[in-house]
């Protein structure tokens, strides 16, 4: 600490350092990081001392049973090691076999019970985010069961709480403390945005809205921020499927982001307010069910560990969370939505299985059966379904810079497996899934195309009569 | 008219004819100018890096990255923007179409001036979908009028003194026409009211015979008269043309015989389902073929 104190007195007083133990909360401390290349922030962090007595009460507090067991059971039988996609992708480096990446990480932190050094502290960090992207495929095929994505989710926490966490993700995580979401978009931005959308698309959806609090609907529809930021376009499309559906539906105006930055970054505090904030609109606008959109991470951090976070004792939501997919697929079968069989994709595609949602929640079936009704020859993957590996882009792999690198490298494992099904199509409904492949097709130009579904399943819907517009006078050339 | 123009740049020689357009009319019109730049393509979701749209290098979105491109755009147009007082720079990451419409939205503009395309070969406009996939996405949902600038506009033509409205008869056209005739009035312009009759061979399509064509060229005129001539409240400085063959071709053939200074159509007219409306055929023709600004309508303003 007075390492700490020293290093803070020798900087200009105006100027805050960058890195810190403490979370972003304050938009100052936000633009300055954003102001910064990482350039300033790493160099800072190799003189950044780690406050070993806090690391123990840390480690006290929050190191349970579970991990300690796990640490200590893990026979380095290396049954691991064929799981991970960086290690096929990095030549079956020995470095990156799972239960080595945790072992000389949170294994040797809690052996030393948090005596260590700066160094170590990076080289944990660069491990965590740099070699991990906690898809928990690990964890399925070790004989003792032990799950090293899990055991990384946790290595990030405590790496956070000392200051050693990417630049990306510290600022990630201070966006959600200041917006609630994972960018600068405030309650008036999305609003604005839904009533934008609304503008543009009632022309020719007649009676189009986006609802916004309406109180007892029957769904409550959250987003990624990064649609109203950059794509409001996937916006409008899920409300005018859900007006083709004849949904009750509503977006929340305060707990509309239902990302999570916080749980990449290892934010644990940030985690818990975050998934508050959706929850109380859950409660709030009393509605029955929520539907994420096609985020996978999304849904992990609202549906399947927010509860927890939150303190739920039932493990559940305040109400029944669905991914999106499951609305769609819940739709095409009761007849809400139906499409045109004959605008079914004709080219051979594939499908992109995301971890949080199928391996983490066991979504598989759902979304095998959609591509049944939108696409004419699916061939799928090998490996798939809960076996599939990771897009190479997950756990916030795609939004750090320090790691582009090596996440170039493990794009290779799913250029591989797309190549190796002989399509050129693949649909994917999410978002991080989406990016990674689209970013590997920048880095390897394969010749492929990528797709959420709602843009599918807007080609391939059929309008109800009564929900058309009026038909205009014909032209004279006609 | 023209209160407020925003005028979308790629800041590269590409949209220098737009550049010359936009600042004019703003100077002509006391315009309050944007000039408005997406700098780059967030690739990384949420991560801090954008891909810079003319290097096409990774960049790092800072602040410091923002004021470079816009001391950039300020460079480019400073000799054209001296006499302009009101105007202002705005640059951000986003997807240039929707970032666009989004600040069309917020500022409430009257004009959206903009260059056809973004690729910097100029042969490519001969060609059928090289028109920027921004352009198209902006025409496809702007609110207010996009003027697509794909040719050197000498100051005198922006006094718009001649303007052809080309017409199918659809019910964009009727916004098409309330534009061309409001600005008609404004400047003084002559307004030609032109429509096509479209006699394209095709496989099956019946061939006219020249007294057919004739006779149906009387109908429309009449119809013009109906549907136009009868808003225009003594408004007498139009002229009624019809003529038959390929559309696009007969407009663009047209204006450029009447020395044409602005061309204003509807932004599609059959196609009603938005996501396949990105831009009439015959539209795109003309923007790629005619030798002075055109003027797409989308919606009832």
């Amino acid at each position: 600490m007075a390492e700490e104190a020293k290093t803070q007195e020798e900087k200009p007083q105006d100027k805050r350092p960058l890195v810190s133990r403490v979370p972003v909360k304050d938009k100052e401390m936000l633009d300055l990081l954003l102001a910064d290349r990482g350039v300033t922030y790493y160099e800072e962090m190799k003189k950044f001392p780690v406050d070993t007595e806090a690391f123990k009460k840390t480690l006290d507090a929050s190191c349970k049973s579970r991990i300690r067991t796990w640490l200590k059971i893990c026979a380095h039988c290396g049954m691991c090691a064929d799981t991970c996609f960086f290690y096929l992708a990095n030549d079956r480096d020995p470095k990156q076999v799972p239960s080595y990446k945790i072992q000389s990480t949170l294994g040797e932190i809690v052996k030393r019970n948090g005596d260590v050094d700066t160094d170590f502290m990076i080289n944990c960090m660069d491990t965590a985010w740099g070699k991990c992207t906690c898809c928990n495929r690990c964890g399925m095929y070790c004989p003792h069961g032990i799950d090293m994505g899990v055991m990384f989710g946790y290595t990030r926490g405590l790496c956070f709480s000392q200051g050693f966490v990417p630049h990306e993700m510290k600022i990630g995580s201070g966006m959600h403390w200041i917006f609630n979401a994972q960018m600068d978009v405030t309650v008036e931005d999305y609003v604005e945005t839904c009533e934008w959308m609304v503008e543009e698309n009632e022309e020719y959806y007649p009676g189009l809205t986006i609802p916004v609090d309406k109180v007892g609907a029957d769904i409550m529809y959250v987003v990624n921020a990064r649609e109203p930021k950059h794509y409001p376009q996937d916006l409008a499309v899920a409300a005018i499927l859900f007006h083709l559906a004849g949904e009750s539906w509503t977006v929340p105006s305060k707990g509309w982001e239902g990302t999570s930055l916080a749980m990449f970054a290892g934010d644990w505090a940030c985690c818990k307010q975050q998934v508050e904030n959706v929850y109380a609109a859950m409660e709030r606008l009393k509605v029955k069910r929520y539907v994420g959109t096609e985020c996978g991470h999304q849904h992990r951090a609202t549906i399947t560990e927010g509860p927890y976070w939150a303190g739920r004792k039932s493990g559940d939501p305040p109400v029944p969370g669905l991914h999106y997919v499951e609305w769609v697929l819940e739709a095409l079968e009761t007849g809400k939505l139906k499409l045109d069989p004959a605008k079914k994709i004709k080219e051979p595609c594939t499908l992109q299985d995301p971890c949080n949602y199928v391996r983490n929640h066991g979504l598989t079936d759902v979304t095998r059966k959609i591509m049944s009704y939108i696409a004419e020859d699916f061939r799928e993957m090998s490996p798939n379904r809960e076996h599939n590996f990771c897009c190479g882009g997950g756990g916030g792999m795609n939004g750090i810079g320090r790691y582009r690198k090596e996440r170039n490298i493990g794009l290779k494992v799913k250029r591989d497996q797309i190549l190796a099904t002989g399509t050129k199509f693949v649909v994917s409904a999410c978002h991080n899934c989406w990016d990674a492949i689209r970013d590997l097709e920048e880095v390897y130009k394969i010749g492929i195309k990528w797709s959420f579904l709602k843009p599918i399943l807007l080609e391939m819907v059929i309008v109800p009569d009564h929900l058309k517009p009026k038909e205009e006078e014909e032209g004279a050339n006609e | 008219m023209f209160k407020k123009i925003l005028f979308a740049t790629t800041s590269s020689a590409i949209c220098n004819d737009a550049s010359n357009a936009a600042i004019e009319l703003a100077k002509k019109h006391n315009s309050k100018l944007y000039i408005f730049h997406a700098l780059g393509f967030p690739t990384r979701g949420f991560g801090s890096h954008v891909v810079d749209f003319k290097t096409g290098e990774h960049e790092y979105y800072s602040p410091e990255y923002v004021s470079r491109i816009k001391g950039e755009i300020e460079k480019t147009y400073a000799a054209q923007l001296k006499e302009l007082d009101n105007y202002t720079i705005e640059t951000l990451a986003g997807v240039p179409h929707t970032e666009i419409l989004r600040l069309a939205r917020k500022e409430e503009v009257d004009l959206i001036v903009m260059g056809p395309h973004t690729k910097e070969d100029k042969g490519a406009l001969l060609y059928r979908s090289m028109l920027g996939s921004t352009m198209q996405g902006v025409t496809q949902k702007a609110r207010c009028p996009v003027m697509i600038v794909s040719c050197p506009v000498p100051k005198e033509k922006l006094e718009f003194k001649n303007i052809v409205f080309g017409t199918d008869f659809s019910k964009l056209s009727d916004a098409a026409f309330i534009f061309a005739y409001d600005l008609a009035k404004e400047r003084g312009s002559m307004l030609y009211l032109f429509h096509a009759l479209d006699i394209t061979p095709g496989i099956g399509a019946a061939i006219f015979g020249q007294n057919e064509i004739d006779k149906c060229l009387y109908g429309i005129k009449d119809r013009i008269k109906e549907t136009y001539v009868s808003k225009m409240e003594g408004f007498d400085n139009y002229n009624i043309r019809t003529w038959e063959g390929i559309p696009y071709m007969e407009i663009v053939k047209f204006a450029r015989r009447k020395e044409a200074d602005l061309i204003v159509m509807a932004h599609h007219s059959k196609e009603k389902d938005p996501d396949k409306a990105i831009i009439g055929s015959t539209m795109e023709q003309v923007v790629m073929r005619a030798n002075c600004p055109v003027v797409s309508v989308n919606r009832q303003v």
